[in-house]
């Protein structure tokens, strides 16, 4: 590697640079990384918070500037409204306790699905393990938003689903199925499932099988052994698979907007609504900001599963 | 075998006066074609510290996870203290097992541990708490109860292990290698502490080795595996004495091993013709073969004599030219070079704590055994 450097004058003359600016090949690429999130996730976030800081206005853009120079100092603005009417108007409250309640029961749908799945895979032969992970990460050949899009093709009242029972026999009337909390919890558990199947085959695949046998030789029924030796010590992965669900299901807009019905409260659908029906991008950067508020506490959980993991 | 063994009567395995605590009847394994386990049959009796003695991949492990009911067998039946074991899952054995990478619950303390067979079984409480206090006390680890595993050494770990395998006191304990990972010094220590606890306990132990000088400490009697098969079975001194094969002889221990003819065959003695000694080696009794047959001479390095001198001896008396001297403080091993050719061990205990005379390195010497010091061997 070093010798390429040597060879190559443009990376000689890089490497040397970065060694005058007291960086080592270390500081060199964490940077890569710390830039990319700098650019593309600080500075949008800054952004934001700038604007939620706002007033709306009808102007281009839509709101009003918090920096003002009269000629002789600058006059910052700082207007704090639009967090204060987040509490004033319950939509908005309401909109995240149901996003939260929904993301959550999704979650839990999604672990109790998605664990019995990764189990297996990570029990089965190795060479059998590659082609159903295979099969898991398919679904993501095809476009998400068409894949809930072909839901909305199983669910409608002449849909597959209600042609199927209608032709059986077995219901007389089409059952409501889209446009229903129903539509969302199935749209969000069938888009998720590989982000919960991930972590947790990943972390059941690494499971010693001599502790599964341990726990056996000393008296311990399959249940018993599932519960104080698997599930304990695959808690890493269920932690990680829920987070992975929770957390972006929360600010989910697409599935509810497509399966869900007018009821369908999500914080997703009240941020889409402000920006572009409203166009009060300071309120809807004020909503952006407070799911980002309530975000940090599972995120931080998910960290320290990890750091968790890590450690053992 | 050559010679009748005197054994004593409080070993029920030579008078068969007991019934076998465990039996394995014609126990066969097979993973696709490969025989893991051939047709074994064994009887072990209670009270017994008995050693599965193999290279890896000779079946051993397999056998005692068979034993454990990892493992079903292709074909015959265990039977454990009377009860046909056919069928019979792990949990629903009354046997607990040692494991070779100890299987530690990484998520419990070393107290939860110990005690997760006792809760297994329904045991609540108090009775609980002295059940494990007490075994902890025997491995000697009561100070690092509340420890987690990964908090403790090898060794610490090694004790635990040992502790939660005995604490729901089995009637048939089974060990895979359980002292594999240890140092030298600990091992030896372990080595007696086991016999100890197993003597105190009077549980069975089956213990499964790579290690023949474990094999030799540890055990009553001693099963001897290749291939799938036990090659012998008998005591540590049984073994190591009278191997019934080349094999055995040369797992066990270290052997000088001569090929050769027999030359005369006399109901007290026999000659063997072999070309590696360059002329005769004369046995002094009797051993059923015919004339003219092929079989080996196997001889251990520490019943070898070696001298500058010619001893007065007719028989078994060899040239030969010391080409290293090896050092291990208690004693010292020669490798000879025969005037055939051949290289031979011999060992010489130190008994002194200089020899500025010792033998050393190009010295011509004699090297001889006494006409009963060796084994023949006929496979």
């Amino acid at each position: 590697m070093s010798g390429l450097i040597e060879r190559l004058p443009p990376l000689r003359w890089t490497a040397a640079l970065l060694r005058r600016l007291g960086l080592r090949g270390r500081s060199v690429v964490i940077a890569v990384p710390f830039l990319w999130l700098l650019v593309f996730f600080l500075v949008p976030f800054l952004v934001v918070a700038k604007i939620s800081l706002s007033e709306a206005a009808i102007a281009r853009p839509p709101f009003t500037p918090l920096l003002e120079w009269d000629g002789l100092r600058a006059i910052v603005t700082l207007n704090f409204g639009n967090f204060a009417f987040l509490f004033d108007d319950p939509l908005y409250l309401n909109a995240y306790v149901s996003s939260l309640r929904i993301a959550f029961v999704s979650a839990v749908i999604t672990l109790f699905v998605g664990y019995p799945i990764a189990y297996y895979i990570a029990r089965s032969p190795e060479g059998r393990r590659s082609i159903l992970l295979t099969l898991v990460i398919l679904p993501f050949w095809t476009s998400f938003l068409l894949r809930v899009y072909a839901w909305q093709g199983f669910l409608r009242s002449n849909g597959v689903i209600n042609n199927f029972l209608l032709w059986a026999g077995i219901i007389d009337q089409p059952l409501v199925m889209l446009q229903t909390n129903f539509a969302v919890y199935l749209g969000i558990v069938y888009t998720y499932l590989p982000f919960m199947i991930l972590p947790l085959y990943a972390n059941l695949v690494k499971l010693d099988e001599s502790l599964l046998e341990a726990s056996a030789d000393l008296g311990g029924r399959p249940a018993a052994t599932f519960f104080h030796v698997t599930l304990p010590l695959s808690m890493p992965g269920v932690i990680a698979g829920f987070m992975l669900v929770f957390v972006p299901a929360i600010g989910e807009f697409v599935i509810p907007e497509l399966l869900g019905g007018p009821n369908t409260l999500m914080i997703g659908r009240v941020l889409w609504n402000e920006f572009f029906s409203n166009r009060d991008w300071p309120v809807a950067s004020a909503v952006a900001i407070a799911m980002l508020v309530i975000l940090v506490v599972p995120i931080m959980i998910l960290r320290n599963a990890q750091a968790k993991t890590e450690e053992s | 075998m050559n010679e009748t063994l005197t054994v004593a009567a409080a070993k029920p395995w030579a008078t068969g006066s007991e019934r076998p605590f465990v039996r394995i009847e014609k126990i066969t394994k097979k993973f696709g074609d490969f025989y893991a386990v051939d047709d074994v049959s064994l009887d072990i009796w209670k009270g017994e510290l008995f050693c599965l003695l193999g290279g890896s991949g000779c079946g051993k492990s397999t056998l005692l996870r068979m034993l454990a009911g990892f493992e079903t067998p292709t074909s015959g039946r265990i039977e454990i203290d009377g009860q046909d074991m056919t069928g019979i899952p792990p949990y629903a054995r009354p046997t607990n097992m040692m494991f070779q990478s100890y299987a530690l619950f990484p998520h419990m303390t070393v107290e939860k541990n110990v005690a997760y067979g006792l809760h297994r079984d329904g045991m609540k409480g108090d009775e609980v708490r002295d059940r494990v206090a007490d075994i902890l006390r025997l491995v000697k680890l009561d100070a690092f109860a509340r420890r987690k595993p990964h908090q403790l050494s090898g060794g610490q770990r090694q004790r635990v292990a040992l502790a939660r395998s005995l604490v729901k006191r089995p009637k048939l304990l089974l060990l895979d290698e359980p002292l594999g990972a240890l140092d030298k010094k600990l091992r030896e220590e372990t080595q007696f502490e086991l016999i100890k606890i197993q003597e105190t306990l009077g549980v069975t132990f089956i213990v499964v080795t790579h290690d023949q000088e474990e094999a030799m400490t540890l055990s009553t009697r001693i099963g001897v595996m290749n291939a799938g098969v036990i090659v012998q079975v008998g005591e540590p001194s049984q073994v190591y004495e009278y191997p019934n094969s080349r094999f055995v002889a040369d797992f066990v221990g270290t052997v000088n091993m001569f090929e050769g003819r027999v030359s005369e065959d006399e109901p007290d003695y026999i000659s063997i013709t072999s070309p590696e000694v360059g002329g005769e080696i004369y046995v002094g009794h009797g051993v059923s073969c015919v004339l003219n047959q092929q079989l080996w001479f196997a001889i251990r390095p520490e019943k070898l004599r070696v001298s500058r001198e010619r001893p007065e001896k007719e028989h078994n008396v060899l040239p030969a030219v010391v080409e290293e001297v090896a050092y291990f403080g208690n004693l010292s091993v020669y490798r000879l070079r025969l005037d055939t050719g051949k290289l031979v061990q011999a060992t010489k205990v130190n008994l002194s704590r200089s020899e500025e005379d010792a033998i050393s390195w190009d010295e011509r010497v004699w090297v001889t055994w006494g006409d009963t010091a060796g084994v023949v061997l006929t496979q």
